[in-house]
């Protein structure tokens, strides 16, 4: 966990409805703790974790953002130089589903970095009343570029995984996390053998 | 054998070896060092071979104290050369040989020389490593090939080496190769003048023969020759090169000089386009087929069958906008500040006016009345900025009035008189803005990732009108000067509420440049004065209004006194402390309003008459809630009956309202007039009241520009991942959510937590249908569990909000604080701040620019314009860019430039021959042969003389021959015994034959082998280049 073994810094939006798991899913993933009592969020929060991807070590700093309507005027300022996203939505509700293409929007909108990688998460598979299915999801995902995959804080079942695929993908996208000027710390392309441990054949890029 | 040698003692000694045997093995070591002794075989070669990839390699080596540079040149192969056995060696002919008399290479468009001269693929050549050394003295040159020829038997390569003797320029070389029973010689002859014997083939053809010594020559085989004249075109009939450089000699009359502010200047000052080059070629005849003598030739360009052009391109064309680019790159180096630049420059109108400065005003003063008297209001804007531009129109003021003015007018054309038939800034007509030409939509898509700002914006314009200033209107001052009247601009405009023009008022666009956004904000912030100014006015008016009728409080909707009435005692006693403390309030605001005009102060609550009663008021709420919450499970459901004790008879209508059915047991209902409501939030009602919930008017978030946004993003993630950082956090965040709330509770009097949820968030409000006993479904809501979290920040929040309507906040935003922030950052940048500042909207206006040429680029044109834009949108968005990065765009930008100017220049020499007859076919064709003659050294013209393109050619160069005849009569005659050329072409430049023949050298027993002659006839200087092979058994 030395500093000098970070490859880079990666900054990744947590984006969704309000109440469909953004905190929980952060939450799980940094501390692997799920708090069935997590306040709703105000305005933007923050946290960083140290993630290790075939061997390189990526720092995240990851920005949970406020769902509201409201705060949408204030949160997408922070979207700034995101190099990935996480656009979550809640298996038991449809219309945190249907919100996903004005959140889309929104990204397309105020996302700087112009490859930004996307994912798509539906949260709460737990739960018993399910109104979105995975092929809704799995469609959603194939029409936008995304990575998909399906998720539950509180049961931590595909959170871990969502976000490896994620940062690996980045990784992968030459131009997007290299500063300038840089060169050298090429990684080789894996192709085919990203997919490692559990998740195999769980998170599928579109 | 071996064993027997071993008994005899022999020491091989190499202590004594001479200088000589040291370089001859060091040749030795580098020919097996890049394993040139290996026998191989390669394809012939096929036409447009030597177009291919050369590859060459160097080693050093040295001859005593003299360094020679050993360099390999040699043609990627693309198949696998293949390693021919032991004993098939003498069966084929070496790849030499065969590369010398291949035909296929002749006039190869780009060569080595060796090449071109002698048809090789793969040679080494030895130079001496010095600059300034040469191998003068032929006694040495002979050393040097003496020591090739052993170093060249001993490793039984067979790749020529040259050596190189003489002066460099002259490029002259000897060479050498073996084989196993040949040899090859590669000799040369270079003189400044040409003998006259040998100005024509048969003159050369006999040398040749000579040389080759052989009297049977001519029973072998006859002497192939391939022949190619250079023609050259210099003076361009009917065509000069139009680009004048724009004359900014603006002194005199009424002409300012200043064409388009708008525009960098574009193109080159001189032809980039300097000649033309025809090579009329004959390839491969024999001797007995061609006559070109001393007095005679066969040789006529318009019968030649084949036809090349090429162009030769003036080196450095001098392209405008590069220069004017570069030229604003070395003003972003300048550290000089203004007040350094501009020290005599006064910014107050004191009356320090020196009678030269009324003398001018007199001047312009026509001018300046006619538009005072036609200006709009809003125009005064500008007419102020022009009053006091009128003050610095002394000696020393860099920019002259009229300039400025008009420079001015056009960075702010909202000042501009409307029946302007005044020669200022020409609008651009719209049709033309929105034709995409074929390169925009090429790189349409990089230029969205540039950095700047809007083609049409203030900013963008600002940058361009900076880089012709500096660069035609008087340097760095006057940059300054163009600089402080922008930024007194500004600030006349922040102070006066006129609205910057050509610039959205929306937010600050994170995707535009900094000071692009800070301009966006400034905007902003003269949008909110502007509204608040009204707002105060109509509140003033409002004020008065209320104060004359003081029972207005209450004068809300006849529904509001219903409820009035039905309240208990208690919330009226509280509702009277609120009544006197919204008139304290009030009257706070009217005196506030009369004593401030600077509108600093905004409207603030009396903290302390206020607490009181809103904190009484806060825990009854809460009380309500606890009550509600209690209640939420077993009350509602059963409160029919209470129900229908209420008087509302809407009730009854809408009981299909959820919120309907549930008795205002304890109505929270506040008299406190309802302020800042925006509109109904649907059909939603307060919870247990038939009042419908209101959704307020909000307080507009800050906008941020980008440097404002990073510092705050900073703040935000100083306070770590900790759960007391993102308590922290919501906290530092919650300001908005706080006066949402209050203004929520200013437009909702009586209302909840609960209904604020519901309009806010309303995911967060969870309504579950239950069924009751006598078969009834009714619905019942409730908070989300996190919201019920106690303590939470919500709750937390909720409680400290006031009822205060949005305009009576604070503000979350405060203007003046901003724009003086803004208008700090503007006047504290030093003209070269500014000018960097101002980089990426020139680069962007730069690449627009190039991209304005109507024709469909070049796929070269396109690729460094891509590298550019992409150089350019990646050092936009670093901020840490260096000047040096951009001086690589400026580079880049100015090669397409030269690219672009080219392009146009070749076109205008070959359209003017366009004849509207002609069928788009070979309109299309032509488009094709002027691109390949922009893209390729070398192109072909198809059909030579005869094909539509070669006609052009011919009749170029048939009006500039008759031009220059015209010219000088008297030269004319002596061109008699000029080689022969056509009669509408000039003399040939140059003159290059190939003479190639088969036969046995040097004994006529010999075997028959391969020798070549190429001859350079140039104006001056005559060239031969032999290879002649000889038999090295049968002598």
């Amino acid at each position: 966990m030395e500093e000098n073994q970070v490859l880079t810094t990666l900054k990744i939006l947590i984006i969704g409805e309000s109440g469909v798991g953004k905190s929980s899913l952060l939450l799980r993933f940094t501390d692997d703790t799920f708090d069935p009592e997590q306040a709703a969020t105000i305005g933007v929060d923050f946290k960083v974790k140290t993630l290790s991807v075939d061997g390189n070590k990526a720092k995240l700093a990851i920005w949970d953002t406020a769902g509201q309507e409201r705060f949408r005027t204030l949160t997408p300022s922070y979207y700034r130089g995101a190099q990935g996203v996480i656009l979550v939505y809640d298996v038991s509700s449809k219309q945190s589903f249907t919100k996903l293409d004005a959140w889309l929007s929104e990204l397309e909108t105020f996302a700087t970095k112009h490859e930004i990688v996307k994912m798509l998460v539906g949260n709460k598979i737990d739960k018993d009343k399910r109104e979105v299915s995975r092929d809704e999801g799995l469609k959603f995902a194939r029409k936008h570029h995304m990575l998909f995959i399906e998720a539950s804080a509180k049961t931590k079942e595909g959170v871990q995984c969502a976000f490896e695929e994620l940062v690996e993908k980045i990784i992968q996208t030459p131009g997007l996390w290299e500063t300038d000027g840089r060169e050298g710390v090429r990684l080789g392309t894996n192709d085919g053998q990203s997919q490692q441990g559990g998740c195999a054949g769980y998170c599928s890029v579109v | 054998m071996a064993e027997e040698e071993s008994d005899v003692f022999e020491i091989t000694d190499f202590t004594t070896a001479s200088e000589w045997e040291r370089f001859i093995a060091r040749i030795e070591e580098v020919i097996h060092e890049w394993r040139l002794n290996k026998q191989y075989t390669s394809q012939p070669l096929k036409r447009g071979d030597f177009s291919g990839t050369w590859i060459d390699k160097t080693e050093i080596i040295t001859f005593a104290d003299f360094k020679f540079n050993v360099t390999r040149h040699y043609l990627k192969s693309q198949e696998q050369e293949v390693d021919i056995p032991e004993d098939d060696q003498n069966e084929t002919v070496p790849t030499v040989l065969q590369d010398v008399v291949s035909m296929e290479n002749d006039f190869p468009s780009r060569a080595h020389c060796i090449s071109r001269w002698y048809g090789l693929r793969d040679f080494v050549i030895m130079s001496p490593a010095a600059q300034n050394e040469a191998i003068m003295a032929e006694s040495r040159s002979n050393l040097v090939l003496s020591s090739i020829a052993i170093a060249l038997n001993n490793t039984g390569c067979h790749i020529p080496l040259f050596v190189q003797v003489h002066e460099k320029w002259r490029r002259l070389y000897f060479g050498l190769s073996e084989y196993p029973g040949l040899r090859t010689n590669f000799e040369m002859v270079h003189l400044k003048h040409i003998p006259p014997a040998y100005n024509h083939l048969s003159g050369l053809i006999d040398m040749f023969k000579a040389k080759l010594n052989c009297s049977s020559l001519s029973a072998s085989s006859p002497v192939q020759v391939s022949i190619r004249f250079t023609f050259v075109l210099q003076d361009w009939p009917h065509y000069s090169w139009t680009q004048v450089p724009p004359d900014f000699d603006a002194g005199s009359g009424t002409n300012v000089g200043m064409t388009d502010l708008e525009t960098l200047p574009f193109g080159a000052c001189q032809d980039p386009v300097s000649e033309l080059h025809l090579a009329a070629t004959w390839p491969s005849i024999s001797e007995e087929m061609v006559v070109d003598n001393a007095n005679y030739s066969d040789l006529d360009p318009l019968q030649a069958p084949v036809w090349s052009v090429r162009l030769k391109l003036t080196d450095d064309p001098q392209c405008l906008m590069g220069e004017y680019l570069r030229d604003f790159l070395r003003l972003c180096r300048r550290k000089e500040s203004l007040d350094q630049l501009l020290p005599n420059f006064s910014l107050d109108d004191s009356e320090t006016e020196l009678p030269a400065t009324q003398a001018l005003d007199k001047l312009t003063k026509p001018a300046m009345g006619y538009k005072l008297s036609s200006m709009t209001s809003i125009s005064n804007a500008v007419s102020k900025a022009s009053t006091r531009l009128k003050h610095q129109t002394t000696e020393e003021a860099p920019i002259r009035g009229e300039l400025l003015n008009k420079i001015l007018l056009f960075l702010f054309p909202d000042a501009q008189v409307e029946t302007a038939d005044l020669p200022l800034v020409v609008p651009v007509a719209e049709g033309e803005e929105n034709k995409n030409t074929a390169i925009e939509t090429e790189i349409k898509h990089l230029l969205h990732q540039l950095k700047s700002a809007p083609v049409e914006s203030v900013t963008h314009k600002l940058a361009v009108c900076m880089c012709l200033v500096h660069h035609s209107y008087g340097g760095l001052k006057a940059v300054a000067h163009l600089w402080q009247e922008f930024v007194l601009e500004m600030r006349y405009r922040w102070e006066n509420n006129y609205y910057i023009p050509l610039l959205d008022k929306s937010i600050p666009n994170m995707g535009c440049s900094l000071i692009h956004q800070k301009l966006q904000m400034l905007n902003c912030c003269i949008e909110r004065k502007v509204k608040r100014e009204a707002k105060l006015a109509e509140v003033n008016s409002g004020i008065l209004h209320a104060s004359a009728s003081t029972s207005s409080i209450n004068t809300g909707k006849p529904g509001d006194m219903d409820y009035i009435e039905t309240s208990n005692v208690t919330e009226e006693t509280n509702n009277v402390a609120m009544e006197t403390d919204n008139i304290t309030m009030e009257t706070a605001v009217q005196s506030d309003a009369e004593s401030s005009t600077d509108d600093e102060e905004f409207f603030e609550c009396n903290e302390n008459s206020s607490e009181t009663s809103t904190k009484s008021n806060q825990s009854k709420q809460s009380d309500f809630k606890t009550i509600n919450e209690s209640s939420t499970s077993q009350n509602k459901n059963s409160d029919s009956d209470a129900a229908s004790e209420s008087d509302i008879p809407e009730k009854i209508s809408e009981s299909s309202n959820p919120s309907s059915q549930i008795p205002p047991t304890k109505t929270p209902i506040s008299p406190i007039k309802p302020d800042g409501r925006l509109r109904q939030c649907g059909d939603l009602l307060i919870l247990d009241t038939e009042i419908p919930l209101y959704i307020p008017v909000t307080q507009e978030p800050a906008p941020m520009t980008e440097d404002m946004l990073e510092q705050h993003a900073e703040v935000l993630t100083k306070l770590g991942s900790t759960s007391e950082g993102s308590h922290l956090r919501a906290k530092m965040q919650s300001t908005c959510l706080l006066s949402d709330m209050e203004s929520f509770k200013a437009a909702n009097p009586g209302c909840t937590l609960k209904d604020f949820v519901r309009w806010y968030s309303p995911r967060d409000w969870i309504e579950e249908k239950e069924t009751q006993t006598d078969g009834s479904i009714i619905i019942i809501g409730q908070l989300s569990a996190r919201m019920q979290i106690a303590n939470n920040m919500w709750l937390e929040v909720w409680a400290s909000a006031k009822p205060i309507p949005a305009h009576r906040q604070k503000r979350l935003f405060d203007d003046t604080k901003e724009a003086e922030k803004v208008l700090h950052f503007l006047a504290a940048l030093k003209p070269a701040d500014a000018a960097i500042h101002l980089l990426p909207m020139l680069m962007h206006a730069a690449i627009l620019r190039l991209c304005k040429t109507d024709e469909i680029p070049t796929p070269s044109l396109v690729k460094i314009l891509t590298q550019a834009t992409t150089k350019a949108a990646r050092i936009t968005r670093d901020s840490s860019s260096s000047l040096r990065s951009y001086e690589e765009v400026v580079q880049h930008i100015s090669l397409a430039e030269t690219f672009v100017a080219r392009g146009e220049s070749i076109r205008c020499k070959f359209k003017q021959e366009v004849t509207s007859s002609e069928s788009s076919e070979i309109q299309t064709t032509r488009e094709k042969f002027i691109r390949s003659l922009l893209e390729l050294p070398e192109v072909p013209v198809i059909g030579a003389a005869r094909g539509p393109e070669g006609k052009i050619i011919h009749k170029l160069f048939a009006e500039a021959e008759k031009a220059s005849n015209d010219l000088d009569v008297d030269v004319a005659p002596s061109l008699e015994n000029q080689p022969p050329s056509g009669g509408d072409f000039p003399k040939p430049a140059g003159r290059e034959y190939i003479l190639r023949t088969e036969v046995p050298r040097p004994a006529p027993y010999s075997k028959p082998s391969p020798q070549r002659l190429h001859c350079t006839l140039l104006n001056n200087e005559f060239r031969l280049a032999g290879a002649f092979t000889e038999d090295t058994t049968f002598q």
